[in-house]
Formats: C-alpha cells, sequence, structure tokens
C-alpha cells in the first residue's frame, strides 16, 4: 500500500578541508582554526533525501551527533529545504567510534519511525565510510553503498538503486526501512533558498535527544567503541630529487638516463 | 548486545575472499599474502573465507596462495553479493569459529561487507589501512592509517573486543605467487541463512572493463587542472605503452570513472615512472603514487606541493607541457628504432 515516507537524512560536521593551513614551523596540518562545516558528501544525501520526499510524499528530518554546536549542520539542511533536524547531543556520547556512532543514529531512525535513511558516501575528516552499513546492521534494515540513482517504489514499500560496483554498476531492489549511502557527487545539491536559510538560522531550533532519550547509555561512548587510537607517527617522507626542468627536452633525457622511458 | 569478550579464546588470522561470478577480487590474494605473514608473526593459522554459488576452484588457490584453511560456504543465495546473506553467515561463523583477526578488501563489495558485520560481531574495525603490524609484546593487530589530510600515521588498536577488523584498499600489499605444492585444508560449511536474511535483490548487474591500474609500469594522472580534457594526458599514456590515472577531484567531477582514481580513497600505485599533470599533491592523493620509482610533476604554480614530491618538476601549461612531451618521447623512440 502506498503511503508517504520518513525520510531521516544523516549529517555531520566536520572541520573544512580547504581550509586548513600548513603550520610553517612544523610542517603539519594545522586544523584547529580550520571552520567546521558541513561534510560535503551530505550536501548530495540531503539532495537525495529532498528528491525523494518532492517523488513521495513524505517528511524530511536531518539528524547529526555532536556538541551543542554541532547545530550549525542541522541549520544547513533545514535551510536546504529538511523539514526538521535532532541533534544527538550528550557527555555519554564523547569518544564514540563508528560502532556507538552508528547505533546512536540508528535509535535515533527507529525513534522517528524512519522509512529511509540516507547518508553521504563518508565523512571527509575520518573517511571510514562504515556509518552507513553500521545503521543498517544495528538496527537488521537493508542497506545501499556507493548509490548514484534512485528510483522510489512506495507502491512495493521499495527503493531501488543503480549501485556503483567498481567497473560496471547493480540495480537492487531493497525493502524498506533502507540505510542508503549515496555516492559523493551523485547529484547537484540546490542552493538553500533565501527565506529557508534565514528562518533555518533565526527560528529553527533542533530537538535534543540524549544518550538516555533513546535507551543507550549504556552502549556509547568511548567505553563502548571497540577501537581507540593506539598512537601518532608523522608519516615517513620519500626522499625525492625535487629537480626543477626549464625544458621538455632535459626531462626526456633525464628520464632516458633513468631507464624510466 | 554482546558484552565483553575473553581475548584469549580467539585465535587466527582470517582473509575475506571477496568474488564476483566465480571470480576472485586481486585484493583478496594480496591481503592473503599479508595475512599469512601476520599469522606466522602470531605463530597461528590463515585462515581464506569463500562464499558464493560456485567457488570450490578458490578454495584451492587460497591454499596455493599460502592458506592454512579454507572455510567454502557454497549455496545460490550467496551470488550475487548481498550484505544481507553474507553478514548473518559471516555473524555465525565468527560466534562459532572466533577469528582473531580478520582482513577485507577495501574494495566497494569489501567495505559495505565489513560495516555490515562489524557491528553484529561487536568488532574493532579500521578502515583503509596501510599498514598492518602484529605488536611484539600484546600481539594485538596494529592497524595504520593516514589521518585527515594524511599529515601523520594514526595506529588504531582494538584492546578488548574481536575479532580485530581492517580494510585494505587494492594494490597496497603485492599478492603472492601460486605455490602447486602447497598443502591445506579444505572445509565445507552448511548455509545458515534464510530468506528472513535478505533484505534485497539484484536485479541487473552490468559489468565493464575491470580497469586495473595497479599493475600498471607507467601511469600518466591527472587533477582539476585538466579542467576535464585528459585528451594529452591519454596520448601520453598510450605512446608510453600505460594508464591513464586520476585525482579524486577528477573523479568527483565525473571527468573519469572511479577504477582510476588514485590515493588514500582510491587505488595504490607502484608504477616505475608516474607522471602528474595538473595536479597540486593533496596528500590523501600522494598516499597512493608514493612508492613509484620516479615522478614527474607539471604544474602551471611552480608553489604546488606536487613538486616536493616529485623527481622532476616542470612549471607550465599541463595542455603545452604534455603534447610537447609526447612529441618529444616519439622523436626518441623512431630515432632510436
Amino acid at each position: 500500500m502506498s503511503r508517504e515516507w520518513n525520510i531521516v537524512v544523516c549529517v555531520k560536521q566536520v572541520p573544512d578541508a580547504d581550509d586548513v593551513s600548513i603550520d610553517p614551523d612544523t610542517g603539519t596540518l594545522n586544523r584547529s582554526d580550520a571552520e567546521a562545516v558541513l561534510n560535503k558528501p551530505d550536501y548530495n544525501a540531503v539532495e537525495t533525501a529532498l528528491r525523494l520526499k518532492e517523488a513521495v510524499g513524505g517528511t524530511v528530518t536531518a539528524v547529526t551527533m555532536g556538541p551543542p554546536f554541532a547545530k550549525a549542520v542541522l541549520e544547513a539542511a533545514v535551510g536546504l529545504g529538511a523539514d526538521d533536524g535532532i541533534l544527538l547531543t550528550d557527555r555519554a556520547f564523547g569518544g564514540s567510534d563508528t560502532w556507538p556512532t552508528s547505533l546512536a543514529l540508528a535509535a535515533s531512525a527507529e525513534e522517528l519511525d524512519g522509512d529511509v535513511v540516507i547518508c553521504g558516501e563518508e565523512s571527509t575528516d575520518s573517511s571510514t565510510g562504515q556509518v552507513p552499513p553500521g545503521i543498517a546492521a544495528h538496527n537488521d534494515w537493508s542497506q545501499l553503498t556507493y548509490v548514484e540513482e534512485l528510483e522510489p517504489r512506495p507502491e512495493n514499500d521499495e527503493l531501488v538503486a543503480t549501485r556503483d560496483i567498481e567497473g560496471g554498476h547493480e540495480e537492487v531492489a531493497a525493502s524498506l526501512p533502507v540505510v542508503v549511502a549515496v555516492g559523493f557527487g551523485m547529484n547537484e545539491p540546490r542552493v538553500a533558498g533565501l527565506h529557508r536559510k534565514i528562518f533555518s538560522e533565526t527560528e529553527f531550533e533542533p530537538e535534543e535527544y540524549s544518550a538516555s532519550d533513546l535507551g543507550i547509555e549504556e552502549s556509547v561512548g568511548l567505553a563502548a567503541s571497540p577501537t581507540s587510537v593506539g598512537g601518532m607517527d608523522t608519516a615517513d617522507p620519500v626522499e625525492r630529487e625535487r629537480e626543477m626542468v626549464d625544458s621538455v627536452d632535459e626531462l626526456v633525457d633525464k628520464l632516458q638516463s633513468e631507464g624510466a622511458i | 548486545m554482546p558484552g565483553e569478550v575473553d581475548t584469549d579464546e580467539y585465535e587466527d588470522v582470517w582473509v575475506f575472499i571477496e568474488q564476483h561470478e566465480s571470480e576472485a577480487a586481486k585484493v583478496s590474494w594480496e591481503l592473503l599474502q599479508k595475512g599469512r605473514e601476520l599469522a606466522d608473526e602470531k605463530g597461528e593459522r590463515l585462515v581464506a573465507l569463500v562464499m558464493g554459488e560456485d567457488v570450490s576452484h578458490l578454495a584451492e588457490e587460497a591454499i596455493e596462495r599460502g592458506a592454512d584453511e579454507v572455510l567454502v560456504v557454497e549455496d545460490p543465495i550467496f551470488e550475487p553479493y548481498l550484505p544481507g546473506p553474507y553478514g548473518e553467515q559471516f555473524s555465525e561463523l565468527v560466534e562459532e569459529r572466533k577469528p582473531d583477526i580478520v582482513l577485507i578488501g577495501g574494495s566497494h563489495t569489501g567495505r559495505d561487507f565489513a560495516g555490515r558485520v562489524a557491528v553484529p560481531t561487536y568488532a574493532g574495525l579500521t578502515a583503509d589501512c596501510t599498514e598492518l603490524e602484529i605488536e611484539a609484546d600484546t600481539h594485538l593487530l596494529l592497524a595504520k592509517r593516514p589521518t585527515f589530510g594524511g599529515d601523520a600515521m594514526a595506529t588504531i588498536k582494538c584492546v578488548e573486543h574481536r575479532p580485530q577488523m581492517a580494510t585494505v584498499r587494492p594494490g597496497v600489499f603485492d599478492a603472492a605467487e601460486p605455490d602447486p605444492d602447497r598443502e591445506g585444508t579444505t572445509t565445507e560449511v552448511e548455509a545458515a541463512v534464510g530468506e528472513e536474511n535478505v533484505h534485497s535483490r539484484v536485479l541487473e548487474r552490468v559489468v565493464g572493463d575491470i580497469t586495473d591500474i595497479t599493475d600498471a609500469e607507467v601511469i600518466v594522472a591527472g587533477g582539476f587542472g585538466t579542467e576535464g580534457e585528459f585528451g594529452p594526458i591519454e596520448e601520453l599514456a598510450d605512446l608510453l605503452g600505460g594508464e591513464v590515472a586520476a585525482t579524486r577531484e577528477a573523479v568527483e567531477e565525473g571527468w573519469i570513472e572511479a577504477a582510476r582514481q588514485v590515493g588514500q580513497t582510491g587505488k595504490t600505485v607502484k608504477p616505475d615512472l608516474y607522471v602528474a599533470a595538473g595536479i597540486s599533491g593533496a596528500i590523501q592523493h600522494l598516499e597512493g603514487m608514493n612508492d613509484s620509482q620516479t615522478i614527474v610533476a607539471i604544474n602551471d604554480d611552480p608553489n604546488a606541493p606536487i613538486f616536493d614530491d616529485a623527481d622532476y618538476g616542470i612549471v607550465g601549461d599541463l595542455f603545452e607541457v604534455l603534447p610537447a612531451l609526447t612529441d618529444a618521447i616519439r622523436d626518441e623512440q623512431e630515432g632510436t628504432a
């Protein structure tokens, strides 16, 4: 039976990759002064969610987990057209790796009675891509990753996706509820309308969920995370000639003497 | 939800052999070789896991390439790959056989699978590792990966949970040659998956040319500076019998297929000659080509970071330099022929 869909879009606040500077003294990347922005692949997720809503009807709710100031990425999503935003914020979430993070998002999607959960391909700051399948696994829902195209079939409670399988593609029909990770760059994200943008920044207030609101306070945070960072090393630089040549002929000579061509 | 586990109960190194239509993904053999090293260091066994409809020949090959034991689960439900049935079967196997380490290829299929199975097994999963080691005193897996921007390598550990899981992109490790005299055991496992685990179905599957740039001896790569015009890059690659590759930005712009992406989130390549044209040199990209023998950079920005990571650099417009380079090499080739 056909009905409208509850669409949940998961978004993340990340340091702006374009705004990371190099510390002139140490030569390392300076990230502390980088602006916090909406993860770029999530723009494709929000766009996908809005188009699904336009096709099927229903609501789009943006969800993020983070500190109180992560509210900014919900404002961005609402400015683009999401109907509402939920902020998962609680000290208990601190230090969560992808296991508890996907649990918190999965529990929220269940709380919101979600039919479709849309995520970006991966975050630009940790780039694991593990959260979308993790959400699906926690709820035992279907999953569609590396999605290039989506076709809703509300009459069958199904979503049909074209997935990139590296060297080809496959068309997969997944039963609802389903978690979708859309390929980075799969669509052209819209630009926020002025009125909606002003609304999102002045009137919109997200509802906040704590870990105990979701009943998962024992299963999140650092203690519930199976992985931990065991140390940081500087990457070993590879020694290179670093020789600037002035002409193509000189380059050909160099490459020939090395036997590279 | 699983609680604390007795880590002593878990042993052996497993490698998930990714296969499509009975053909193994090369990254699986690369991981089998790495898994062999890790298992030897721990004094444990290397176990290959093969799931599919008609895959017994892959079990033999896995033994020839280093596995002590191969777990084979043959059932039509496992062809083609679907996360539901694969995930359920894997969780069953982990619960029953308790592997200490599981390695999975960082392909689209491998990442889809790894993310799915890490949750029910409560595994510690580290994505896109570029180094894997065993810690001397603890025998823990040290999974190393470049951090955001790649200025440092983070070592990820999984101390209290098992299995310790890692995905690795294709080309990071080298595969071993098969040894037909190697011996090992094959264990057939009955499928423990029912229709209730199937949440989705594949309607159509189209596989075109599977480009494998990880074996190329010459690579000519383009980045944002090409503005989508890869003609001069293709001409030089053709002349040198090499492959065309690209940065993540170029792939995202839709200029070139994802299979040709070089970098931490793409392929790792080690050609004799790597020509980087219109590539600024983001560390994400350098991670995938740093092991090339000779690196040539062409960029119109004299301050582009790529020049620090190149053997030879030319400052100039790639649309002038590349055709001139192609012509000069062609002249040399014809002159010496």
